[in-house]
């Protein structure tokens, strides 16, 4: 599992030197820009800057996966496969839109195949979907944990999670990456979001004992 | 529902705050192999791709049959029904008698073609001989067809 990975502080907005001499203030994950002449190498087939790429997209791809999947090797598999892809399309990529975004369009795809491919994706019952999740009470320890209550929700509640409150995407988009309607990602995000609060909120059991 | 974010409305938990963990340090390094690999894989199939397709376009122009022009297919064409016409002369001659001088017109196109063929002439100039020769020994067939023999001597004349 992820648990045994570095963890460090999300870094929010830092300031970084481009290869063509200019430093701009650019946001963390896939908000990170690419510079002009790093892409041109990556164009080219230059390892070093597809290393460049990794370095600074490498982390938001394998935490992207890592959320949705919940396991570590599942995670990594995402990102060497997107990475893969990524050198071989590279080419392809005009600038129409942000180099992270594409990347991150990308990662999320995978990802959401990585579901489907392990059948985690097959019910499309909302309800069913939440009927093999434990209902809230976690205990203080998870209680406090994001990452543990996140854990916790069924992989295509946690995607749809991560995907929206973290990543940003709208319901419009992901109901174009799950091949389903807005209607769909809106029910399961409700209901995932209730849960997320419910158990973050609930007293735990000893908590509860001492109250008495 | 609109697309607010969960950690905008006020609850227990906040996603921003979700751990951000760092994949193994040995990933680079097995992507850069797999990369590798898959670079050389892609080499050895475009190599073997283009020996294919060379392999291809030579049986292609030693074994495929190829069309010929549209004046050298006249010409064949030209050869072969001469070829037919000939065998329907002998036929008739033999049975008719008309005689060697039947032939005599045939033989003046036979000499231009064969003169043609000897300075390697180009087959705007062959096809109309081969035509006048087909024309010839079809007047000779008609001619011995339709009256006496001996009639036939008047087309060969020159």
């Amino acid at each position: 599992m992820a648990t045994d990975c570095d963890v460090h502080p999300v870094p929010r907005v830092f300031v970084y030197k481009m290869a063509d001499g200019q430093s701009q203030h650019v946001s963390s994950g896939f908000g990170q820009t690419l510079d002009s002449v790093t892409l041109e190498r990556a164009r080219r087939g230059d390892m070093a800057a597809f290393a460049v790429i990794y370095e600074r997209f490498g982390t938001a791809c394998y935490n992207l996966a890592l959320r949705v999947l919940g396991e570590r090797a599942a995670a990594e598999d995402i990102v060497q496969e997107v990475f893969l892809k990524m050198f071989g399309s590279v080419r392809g990529f005009h600038g129409d839109a942000p180099f992270g975004a594409w990347l991150k369009r990308m990662t999320a795809n995978a990802t959401i195949d990585a579901l489907r491919l392990h059948q985690r994706f097959r019910d499309d019952d909302v309800d069913a979907l939440f009927e093999s999740m434990p209902a809230s009470g976690a205990d203080a320890e998870s209680r406090a944990d994001a990452w543990s209550l996140l854990m916790r929700l069924p992989p295509r509640a946690r995607a749809v999670v991560v995907l929206h409150e973290v990543e940003g995407y709208t319901h419009k988009e992901m109901a174009d990456l799950f091949g389903q309607t807005e209607s769909y990602s809106k029910s399961i995000l409700a209901r995932a979001l209730k849960r997320l609060n419910d158990a973050a909120l609930a007293p735990s059991s000893e908590e509860a004992l001492h109250d008495e | 529902m609109n697309d607010i974010r969960f950690h905008d409305a006020a609850s227990g938990i906040d996603l921003r705050q979700l751990p951000v963990f760092k994949p193994d340090s040995a990933l680079w390094p097995r992507m850069v192999a797999a990369q590798q690999r898959r670079t050389r894989v892609q080499r050895w199939r475009r190599g073997s791709f283009s020996l294919a397709a060379a392999a291809a376009v030579c049986a292609a122009v030693v074994l495929l049959p190829h069309p010929l022009p549209p004046l050298q297919q006249e010409i064949a064409a030209g050869q072969r029904e001469s070829q037919t016409l000939e065998s329907q002369w002998l036929q008739l001659a033999n049975s008719t008698r008309p005689g060697a001088t039947g032939l005599a017109r045939v033989r003046v196109i036979d000499d231009a073609l064969q003169a043609a063929y000897d300075r390697g002439a180009q087959a705007d100039e062959l096809a109309p001989l081969w035509r006048q020769r087909n024309q010839a020994l079809r007047g000779l067939i008609a001619r011995v067809q339709d009256t006496d023999p001996n009639d036939a001597l008047a087309v060969t004349r020159i």
